[in-house]
C-alpha cells in the first residue's frame, strides 16, 4: 500500500513537471546534405540547450528543389513546418504564395534585434520591395580555384591567376595536356554545368538578366540577357570548349566538377565559395598547391559584382503565436555571430553579419585561411547595383534550364551561340509570361 | 440478402485504396488540366484548352515526343531481340547455367537510381572503365553523357541492361515450356537451327514477346524516369528528356501543375491506346499452344 503511494506521488511530480515546462515544438526543414545534417542538428541542440522551453525537431529535407516540393505539399495539407530553408530563386515563389511571416514583421516588433549588422550585400539581394521576407543564411558566391602546381609545370606565374576571359584562354591554351591522338590527357579549366555561372558572369560585367531593374523595382515581364555581355559569355564557353580546354560536366554535377580539380585533371575550377574548406582539405590531401582568384569577366567588359547565392529561412504561416514566436527565437539564434562563425568554419558558407567577420579577422583567421578571405573580399569589392543585387524571377528554376539547354544546344553544335542566346532570351521571356498571368 | 452483400462488404478496403490512390488523384490531374494554379495552389483559373494547345505548339515538348518515340523504339527492340538470344544461350544444357542465370539476372534486383549512378561511373570520360577501355583498344575518347548523340545512347544502354533480365525470365521459362520433341523431331527432318529458331521457337513464343513489348513499352515510357535523372538531367541540349522527364520538370521543377497535370493526361491516353490495343488486337492475333 505504501509502494503504492510513493508510485501516485511520483506520477503527480512527473506530470506537473512536464506541465511546467511544456516545451514548445518547431519544425526545421533543410536542404543541406551531407555532413550538414550532423552539423545542423548538433547546431539546434546547441540551441536546445540554451532554450530549454523550446523543441527544434531539423530534418533534412533532401535538395533545395525537393524541399520547395515537400513545403508546397505541406502547405496545401495545412502541415506546414515552422522554419524552412529555401534557395535564393525560390523567394520571389515564396513571396507570391503569401504563405510566410515576412521577417521584416517579427524584426520591426523586436528591438533587441539589430539589421544593421547584416551585410548589405547579403541584404540586398533578400530584401525585396524594401522588405525582408526571409533570413539570409548560408550565402555563397564563384570563386576562381587554380592548381599553383600545374600553373608552374606549365611555366606560369602561380601567383598570377587569370582575370579576363582572354587570359582563361591564353592561360588554359598553356595549361592543357594532349597526347599523340589529341585526346585530352589534362583540360585546363571546368566548371559544373549550371546556369548560375551565367548568371554570375552576367553580373560580374554589372550587366542585368530581365528589365524593371533585374525584377528590383517591379515584376519582370521579358528577360533582357541577349545582350553583349550575355554574348560574350556564350562565345567565351563555347570558345573553351572547341579547343578543348574546357571539360564541361554533366547538368548541375557539382561533384564531377570538384572532382575534376582535385584528381589534377583540370587546373582551374570555377565553383562555390561554399567548397572553400573542402579545396583546402582536398588539395592538400592530393599534393598541390591551392589557389583562388577573383571570377574572371571579359577585359573589355564593364566591371560589376557577384551575386549571393544559397539559401535563407523562411517562417511558415498558420501556427499558434507561440510556436512562431518560437520559431522567431531559433532563427534569430542561428543568425547571431558565434552560430554564424561555426557554420562558416564548418562549411565555407561565408557568414552573413559584419560582426562575425570582424571577429574572424582579428582571430587571425583570414591570414591562416587566405582563401576564405579571396572568398570574402571578392564579394566586399562587388559594385551593388541591381544587377549584382541579383534578378528576382517567379520563374527562375524554368529560366535556368532554358538557358543550361541553349548553351547544350550551342556546344553541341546546333545553334551558333547568337542563335542559342536569342533562343533562350525568347523562351525565358515566354516563362516569365506564363508565371505573371497567374498573379494578374 | 447478408449472405448476397458479404462480396461487397470485403470488396470496400481494396476500393477504398484504390478510390483514394489511383480515382481521385486521376479525377484531380483531368481537372486541373484545364486550369492553371500557382504553386502554392492560392489561385486556380479555367484555361480550358489552353495547357493542351500550349504543349502541342511549344517546340520543347514535341522534342520531348520524338525522343520518347525514339527511346522507346530502340530501347524495347534491342531488349526484346537481346533477351531472346540470350534466354537461349541460357537454356543450354551446359555446366554452372545456374550461375550464369544468377549473374545476368543481378541488374533486375539493382534500383534505377543505382544502376544510373553505376553507368555514370563506368561512362566518366575521364575515369570511367568504359573510355579507358576504348582509350587503350582503339585511342578514342567519347563525352558519353554530355555529347549529342552519345548520351541518348548511353541511356538506352543502361535502360536495356537493367530491362533485360525481366525479359530473360519470361523468355526462359516459355522456352522451357517448349516440348523437346518438337525441335528434336525437326532436326531430325533436317531443319537448321536458324529454320527451328524462326518457324518454331519465335512463333511459340510471340504470347510472351507480345506481353513483353507491352511491359517494356509501359516501363521506359513511365518508369524510366531514375536512370534519366541520375545519367544525364534530360540533357545535352534536351536529347534525353522524355515525356516522361518533361513532366517531372513541369510538374516538380518548375511548379507549372496545370501544364504538368495535361501532360499527365496525354500520357494517360497514350496508355489507354496501348492497352486497348493489347486487349482487342493482340490477344486474338497471337499464337498461342
Amino acid at each position: 500500500m505504501k509502494r503504492f503511494k510513493w508510485v501516485l506521488v511520483l506520477m503527480f511530480i512527473v506530470l506537473l513537471s512536464t506541465m511546467g515546462i511544456a516545451k514548445v515544438k518547431i519544425q526545421f526543414w533543410h536542404a543541406m546534405g551531407g555532413w550538414r545534417i550532423e552539423l545542423l542538428q548538433s547546431m539546434a541542440e546547441e540551441f536546445m540547450k540554451t532554450h530549454p522551453d523550446i523543441e527544434v525537431e531539423v530534418q533534412y529535407t533532401g535538395s533545395y528543389r525537393d524541399t520547395l516540393n515537400k513545403l508546397i505539399a505541406a502547405v496545401r495539407a495545412g502541415n506546414p513546418p515552422h522554419v524552412v530553408q529555401i534557395y535564393d530563386i525560390g523567394t520571389q515563389v515564396m513571396i507570391d504564395g503569401g504563405i510566410a511571416v515576412p521577417m521584416q514583421e517579427l524584426i520591426d516588433n523586436d528591438p533587441t534585434f539589430d539589421l544593421g549588422a547584416f551585410m548589405p550585400q547579403v541584404l540586398n539581394y533578400y530584401r525585396v520591395n524594401g522588405k525582408l521576407y526571409s533570413m539570409p543564411f548560408n550565402s555563397s558566391n564563384p570563386i576562381l580555384y587554380y592548381n599553383k602546381t600545374l600553373f608552374k609545370e606549365a611555366g606560369l606565374d602561380p601567383d598570377r591567376p587569370p582575370q579576363t576571359f582572354e587570359e582563361v584562354i591564353e592561360m588554359g591554351r598553356k595549361l592543357v595536356k594532349k597526347d599523340a591522338q589529341g585526346n585530352i590527357i589534362q583540360g585546363a579549366i571546368t566548371w559544373p554545368f549550371h546556369c548560375w555561372f551565367f548568371e554570375q558572369f552576367m553580373a560580374n560585367q554589372n550587366a542585368p538578366l530581365v528589365d524593371n531593374n533585374n525584377g528590383r523595382t517591379g515584376r519582370p515581364t521579358k528577360a533582357i540577357f541577349n545582350s553583349p555581355a550575355g554574348l560574350k559569355i556564350f562565345k567565351f564557353w563555347k570558345q573553351l570548349t572547341d579547343e578543348g580546354l574546357m571539360i564541361n560536366t554533366k547538368k548541375e554535377d557539382w561533384t564531377g566538377a570538384r572532382q575534376l580539380f582535385l584528381s589534377q585533371k583540370v587546373a582551374m575550377l570555377i565553383s562555390s565559395t561554399s567548397d572553400v574548406k573542402l579545396m583546402e582539405m582536398g588539395s592538400k590531401e592530393n599534393g598541390f598547391e591551392l589557389g583562388t582568384a577573383f571570377l574572371p569577366r571579359p577585359a573589355d567588359s564593364e566591371s560589376g559584382g557577384v551575386v549571393i547565392g544559397g539559401g535563407s529561412l523562411w517562417i511558415i504561416k498558420g501556427h499558434p503565436k507561440k510556436e512562431v514566436e518560437a520559431a522567431w527565437e531559433f532563427v534569430k539564434w542561428m543568425a547571431l555571430p558565434e552560430q554564424q562563425i561555426t557554420w562558416h568554419k564548418n562549411t565555407g558558407y561565408f557568414p552573413v553579419r559584419k560582426d562575425a567577420v570582424s571577429r574572424l579577422l582579428f582571430s587571425g583567421y583570414y591570414a591562416e585561411h587566405p582563401d576564405h578571405l579571396t572568398a570574402m573580399m571578392q564579394l566586399l569589392l562587388s559594385k551593388q547595383t541591381y544587377a549584382t543585387n541579383g534578378a528576382i524571377i517567379g520563374a527562375f528554376p524554368e529560366i535556368r534550364e532554358i538557358v543550361e539547354t541553349a548553351i547544350e544546344k550551342m556546344l553541341n553544335g546546333e545553334m551558333t551561340p547568337e542563335e542559342a542566346l536569342a533562343w533562350a532570351e525568347k523562351e525565358s521571356t515566354k516563362a516569365i509570361q506564363a508565371y505573371n498571368e497567374l498573379y494578374e | 440478402m447478408a449472405r448476397k452483400l458479404t462480396p461487397y462488404f470485403l470488396l470496400i478496403p481494396a476500393f477504398l485504396i484504390i478510390g483514394l490512390f489511383i480515382y481521385w488523384p486521376a479525377v484531380y490531374s483531368f481537372n486541373l488540366s484545364f486550369h492553371r494554379e500557382t504553386p502554392f495552389g492560392t489561385r486556380m483559373i479555367y484555361v480550358g484548352l489552353k495547357n493542351f494547345k500550349r504543349l502541342f505548339s511549344s517546340q520543347v515538348y514535341t522534342d520531348s515526343v520524338k525522343v520518347t518515340i525514339a527511346y522507346v523504339t530502340l530501347s524495347v527492340t534491342i531488349t526484346v531481340i537481346l533477351s531472346l538470344f540470350l534466354a537461349m544461350l541460357l537454356n543450354q544444357k551446359i555446366p554452372a547455367v545456374r550461375l550464369y542465370r544468377t549473374f545476368i539476372f543481378a541488374p533486375y534486383a539493382i534500383s534505377p537510381a543505382i544502376a544510373g549512378t553505376l553507368w555514370t561511373f563506368l561512362l566518366n570520360p575521364v575515369v570511367g572503365h568504359v573510355n579507358y577501355f576504348l582509350m587503350k583498344t582503339f585511342g578514342i575518347q567519347v563525352e558519353w553523357l554530355t555529347t549529342k548523340p552519345y548520351a541518348f545512347y548511353a541511356v538506352v544502354f543502361a535502360t536495356v541492361w537493367k530491362m533485360m533480365p525481366f525479359d530473360i525470365i519470361f523468355y526462359l521459362a516459355g522456352l522451357q515450356s517448349i516440348p523437346d520433341e518438337l525441335l528434336e523431331s525437326a532436326r531430325i527432318d533436317g531443319a537448321s537451327l536458324w529454320k527451328r529458331i524462326t518457324k518454331i521457337i519465335v512463333p511459340l513464343l510471340s504470347p510472351i514477346t507480345f506481353y513483353l513489348v507491352i511491359m517494356n513499352t509501359i516501363t521506359t515510357m513511365f518508369a524510366a524516369f531514375a536512370i534519366i535523372d541520375v545519367m544525364t538531367k534530360g540533357g545535352p541540349a534536351n536529347s534525353t528528356t522524355t515525356m516522361i522527364y518533361r513532366l517531372y520538370l513541369d510538374a516538380f521543377a518548375f511548379q507549372r501543375t496545370g501544364k504538368a497535370a495535361a501532360e499527365s493526361v496525354i500520357l494517360f491516353l497514350i496508355m489507354a491506346v496501348i492497352t486497348i490495343f493489347y486487349f482487342r488486337l493482340v490477344e486474338k492475333r497471337v499464337h498461342y499452344q
